[in-house]
Parts: structure tokens; C-alpha cells; sequence
């Protein structure tokens, strides 16, 4: 049985314009210790298909669907309960740990406050944990950093903080919504190396929000695409790389920059158009207007996700590697 | 060894202090609102000690005397040392000053860290009910609540701390709304922080200089309404010693003793003067904005 099993979610926001149907019966599974890529364009639904799990959304957002976590589906609990579970079940490492943490506290106290919380930790026990979170996370002079404030760290350095929050309580998911992106790309890679050396030594389940496709093939085992609040493709990443075939997917990884030696790099291949507005989705395909193989059955109907090779998922009528489909 | 070397071995909270110190110390004009501040309360506090004679001690022989060695800045209608009760009155003014703001914050931070935190209807209501109250002028709305109440010094202390409380709702309201759109609060959120744990623990701490400064600016707002009240006959009662009450008894004999309505005048706008440079200069150094 799978850790995490999504099913049906959706999500819709109730805004003076109207609603806005942010994620449409999404779907997807998480193992124990797998890690699972999410991408996607901005606003396509990623983040708040993570959020809504634990009910991080505004108030102006229904959700609806299934997501059993152990056995209890996360969107009964009452709020009481779903305290519990965020931050000691399933913790977050959010985009921007530049203001994630709360200026006004040292290092030491951001992560007891989560300690004492959940595990009742006397203060000098949280303050030892708080140390060994430090070394895992790979600080360096982790003693002195306890006593210092998030205005005297640097930005990765901060990130680290912030994921070794997310890891005090051994959490069994660890959700990261696009860690890396507000860092530099030297600083990036450090990150990632985290990332997976973490999931790897404490087996935590690992969903990694991003739409960096590089950052996925890094680390991720199983790859879900998002596209405009619904499910476009999914497999493992190997397969996902090897053999897309959702035209989204293919566009995404042309638009990845391949500089090889001695050739005058190509130009980056874009995806044409825009993402359509989620307050008026089209009748069809909501990729028809962006996509090559774009016929009538796509601009009326819309595609159901179907199994066209072992364990890979596309939502697409004329699915297949090559633009001719 | 320079400052700088000494501060770089120090904790980061010892080296934040430092550097306020430090910012602190450039402005003469706050330092003597420290100065002045501080030197009022050990005269408020120590009354018993330092002054000559007993508030209500009367001597029937310098009657409206002029400064003497005596009597330093003179006596009277009733032959009271003026210089004592200028001493005993700061009493009364301090208690009026700092009690007051103290009940003020107590009855609006929680109040404002609510509404502007939930936001919503209860916003709505606190906010709008805030409104009403500052269309009141504070010392009307001071005025109006000690007569309720009845003439005593407690009572204007309780006066002047309620009808303080809305301005500081609004201010306490307000910085919530700006520190719940800060990344913390959902990031601690999703570490499964309730909402007292948010308000309290992280919003509050996040507010103290903004609390701070308000308070120094409402200490001088009570002093000036305890005068005012003891004056109008609403707070201190004579013939107990109040900056107002002393005042109140100048006025009389305005024409003969003008210095008695000078001395007690004086001592209030110090007073209030010395607590609002020491607020302006707090609110300097507070803000990160600034450099020097």
C-alpha cells in the first residue's frame, strides 16, 4: 500500500471573478522514501495540489477528493488533528527561505519551537537536537549558528535551516515546493545533494515541487507533469526522459538549454501561446491552442489519461515521442 | 583592541544591543529624554526621602512666601512647600502615566493582535467600534469615563488607560495585518503551529519596538490627562498633591503668585516633552532604515 494515495482532488477558488478551478481531479501516489517530481508551468497547480493536503490554502478554496495518509484521509481531519500531522507527518520546505524564518528568532529556538511542539522536548534536549539537525543538514560551525538570527545566514544557508525544521520530527513526507529556485545555482546543487542524501539516510518520502526538469532528473524516481490544474503525464523518470509523449512534455524538455562543446549552441526551443486562464478553461484539451498535433476531437473533447506504455500515464489523443503522433 | 574586534566575539544578540546602544547614544536630545525620564522616576519612587517636607505639611508662617532657603521655590495660599509638592505630585503624575499605558496596552495589543489576525467580521466589528471611539477626542473620551467613574486617582489612571486603548488597537491591528503576510507565518503554519502559537509567539515578539515606542508617546498623553483631570476636580482630590490640583490651587491667585501655575506647568511639560524626544529617538533607532 502506498504511503500517500491522492485521488480525485480537486481544488477550486471562490474569487470575486468567479471560480477558479485551480487543480481537477488529480491523482497520484507516493511510495516509502520514493521521490516524486511535480512539474509544471507556474500556476498550473503544483503548489496548492501539496498545500491542500494539509489545508495551507486560503479560506476561499474547496477542496474535494480523497488523500489517505496511513490509512486516514487527510481531508476529514478536523483542524485539531491536522495540526498534528503538519510538521510531524508531512513538513514543507517552501521557495524562499530568505523570509521563511521569523526575524525576531535565533536559529536554535525556529527549530525547538517545532520540536517542543510535537515531541515535547524539554528545552535542552531540543537544543541538542537542534544541533544534530544542523550537522545533517551540513552547516557549517553548527554550535555557533544555534545562537544566531536568520539575518546573519546566508541564503542557502537559511534553506538548510529551514529544511532541517521540516526534518525535526522525522517527518514521513517531506514536501519541497520548488527548494532551490530562489538560490543561486552554486548554491542549488549543494541543496540537492541534501535533498537526496536525506531522503536516501532517513528513507523519508520526498515530493519535489519544481519546474526545473534538470532539478528532476537529478532526484526524482517518479515524475508527474501538470498542466493547468490537471494531469498530463506520468512515469518514471527515466521513462519520462527517454520517452515522453504528451506534446507538453516534449516542449518542456526542448526548451531545456543543451550547450555542447564547440557547436554554436541552438536556440532554445519555446512552447508557442500561453497558459489558458483557469477561470475560463477551454471545452477540450486545455493544451489544444500551444499544441502541433491539435485537431477537432482535441478542441471538444477532453483527453483521459491512458496507459500507452508499462506504467506511463499520458492525458493526450495523439500521444507519441515524435511531433507527427 | 577596536570596537569592531570586541564585537565580533561577543553573541548576536549582545552585538544587536551594541549597536542600539550605540545608535542610542548619537542622539543627545534622547539621551536627555532619558535622563530626565529616569531622574522623574526615582524622584516619584524615593518621594518620602527626597522631599523636605510633608506634602501637607503647612506653615502658617510663609504664607505665599517667595523662594527662600526655607522654602526653595517658596510656599502656598496655605504655606506648602511648593518644592515638596512638586516631588509628592510626581507620584501621581508617574503612577497616572505609566499604570494608564500599562492597562492600555493590556486591554488593546490582545485586541488588535485579534482583529487584525482573523480579520473578517470580527475585524470588521473591532475595527469600526475602534472608529467610534477615536472620533472622541482622548481627553473628552477621559473626561466623559472618569466622571462615570468618580473622582479619584485610580479612577482617572482607569479613565485615561481605556480611552488610551483605542489608538493603540489601531496601531497593534494594523502591524498584524502587515506581520500575517510575512513568509513565517505559513511557513510556521505548516509546521503545525495553532493560531495562539502564530499570534503570540510570532507575530507579538515581531511588534515589541512598534509596542515600545507607542508607549512612550502614550505615557506623555496620561501625564498631560492626569493634570488635566486633577485640575478639573475628576482625578487626584485635594488636598493630596497632583501637578493638576497645584494648578487648579494657583489659579486663584494668579495675580499675586503667578509661580505657583508656573512651577506645576513647567514640571508637566517636562515631563511630557522629556518622554516624547526619548519616544522620537527610540523610534530612530528601531528603524532599520536607519544607517546611522
Amino acid at each position: 500500500m502506498p504511503l500517500l494515495e491522492v485521488s480525485d482532488l480537486s481544488v477550486r477558488f471562490d474569487t470575486d471573478d468567479g471560480p477558479v478551478h485551480a487543480v481537477d481531479r488529480m491523482a497520484f501516489t507516493l511510495d516509502e522514501g520514493e521521490v516524486l517530481g511535480i512539474v509544471g508551468e507556474s500556476g498550473c497547480g503544483k503548489s496548492v495540489t501539496c498545500m491542500s493536503l494539509v489545508r495551507l490554502l486560503p479560506e476561499t478554496a474547496t477542496i474535494s477528493g480523497r488523500a489517505l495518509f496511513d490509512g486516514t484521509d487527510l481531508l476529514a481531519l478536523s483542524p485539531r488533528r491536522l495540526q498534528r500531522v503538519r510538521g510531524r507527518e508531512i513538513s514543507f520546505v517552501f521557495q524562499e527561505p530568505m523570509t521563511s524564518l521569523n526575524p525576531v528568532f535565533t536559529v536554535e529556538r525556529q527549530i525547538g519551537e517545532v520540536l517542543r511542539r510535537h515531541l515535547g522536548l524539554s528545552r535542552r534536549a531540543a537544543r541538542k537536537r537542534a544541533l544534530e539537525l544542523l550537522r545533517l543538514v551540513r552547516i557549517p560551525a553548527p554550535e555557533r549558528r544555534l545562537d544566531e538570527y536568520p539575518h546573519q545566514l546566508s541564503g542557502g544557508m537559511r534553506q538548510r535551516v529551514m529544511i532541517a525544521m521540516a526534518l525535526a520530527c522525522d517527518p514521513k513526507v517531506l514536501v519541497a515546493d520548488e527548494p532551490t529556485t530562489a538560490l543561486d545555482v552554486t548554491i542549488q546543487a549543494g541543496i540537492l545533494d541534501l535533498m537526496r542524501d536525506v531522503s536516501e539516510r532517513l528513507g523519508t518520502a520526498v515530493i519535489l515541487i519544481t519546474h526545473n526538469l534538470g532539478v528532476v532528473a537529478d532526484l526524482a524516481d517518479r515524475v508527474v507533469v501538470m498542466y493547468a490544474g490537471r494531469k498530463a503525464e506520468e512515469a518514471a523518470a527515466l521513462e519520462l526522459f527517454a520517452h515522453p509523449q504528451h506534446p507538453y512534455t516534449i516542449g518542456l524538455l526542448g526548451a531545456i538549454p543543451r550547450p555542447a562543446a564547440g557547436e554554436r549552441p541552438e536556440r532554445l526551443q519555446e512552447i508557442p501561446g500561453r497558459v489558458p486562464s483557469l477561470r475560463e478553461l477551454p471545452v477540450g484539451c486545455a493544451f489544444a491552442d500551444r499544441c502541433p498535433r491539435a485537431d477537432e476531437r482535441t478542441r471538444t473533447n477532453v483527453p483521459q489519461l491512458a496507459e500507452v506504455r508499462p506504467e506511463h500515464l499520458v492525458a493526450c489523443f495523439h500521444p507519441g515521442e515524435n511531433g507527427a503522433g | 583592541m577596536s570596537a569592531v574586534d570586541t564585537a565580533s566575539l561577543t553573541s548576536p544578540r549582545a552585538r544587536r544591543r551594541i549597536i542600539l546602544r550605540k545608535r542610542f547614544l548619537r542622539r543627545p536630545m534622547a539621551v536627555a529624554g532619558l535622563v530626565v525620564v529616569v531622574g522623574l522616576t526615582i524622584v516619584a519612587i524615593f518621594a518620602p526621602w527626597i522631599a523636605p517636607y510633608k506634602a501637607g505639611a503647612t506653615d502658617f508662617n510663609a504664607l505665599l512666601a517667595h523662594s527662600s532657603s526655607k522654602h526653595l521655590l517658596g510656599t502656598d495660599f496655605l504655606g506648602r512647600d511648593e518644592l515638596s509638592r512638586l516631588i509628592w505630585g510626581a507620584r501621581a503624575s508617574m503612577q497616572a502615566g505609566f499604570f494608564a499605558t500599562v492597562l492600555a496596552m493590556v486591554i488593546a495589543v490582545p485586541i488588535g493582535l485579534v482583529a487584525g489576525y482573523y480579520r473578517g467580521w470580527v475585524d470588521t466589528v473591532i475595527a469600526r467600534l475602534t472608529d467610534v471611539l477615536l472620533a472622541f477626542p482622548f481627553l473628552i473620551l477621559a473626561v466623559g469615563l472618569s466622571a462615570i467613574l468618580g473622582p479619584s486617582l485610580l479612577n482617572a489612571t482607569l479613565a485615561l488607560g481605556i480611552g488610551a486603548a483605542p489608538a493603540l488597537i489601531r496601531v497593534a491591528r494594523g502591524e498584524t495585518l502587515a506581520l500575517r503576510e510575512e513568509d513565517y507565518v505559513p511557513a510556521a503554519i505548516a509546521n503545525g503551529a495553532s493560531d495562539a502559537t502564530i499570534i503570540f509567539k510570532h507575530i507579538l515578539p515581531n511588534m515589541t519596538s512598534t509596542l515600545l515606542v507607542q508607549a512612550t508617546v502614550t505615557i506623555p498623553l496620561a501625564i498631560v490627562g492626569e493634570a488635566v483631570l486633577s485640575f478639573l476636580g475628576l482625578g487626584v482630590q485635594p488636598p493630596a498633591p497632583s501637578w493638576g490640583t497645584m494648578l487648579q490651587d494657583a489659579q486663584s491667585y494668579l495675580s499675586q503668585a503667578p509661580r505657583l501655575a508656573v512651577y506645576p506647568g513647567l514640571a508637566i511639560v517636562v515631563a511630557a516633552l522629556a518622554f516624547n524626544v526619548l519616544g522620537d529617538g527610540l523610534r530612530d533607532i528601531f528603524d532599520p532604515r536607519t544607517t546611522r
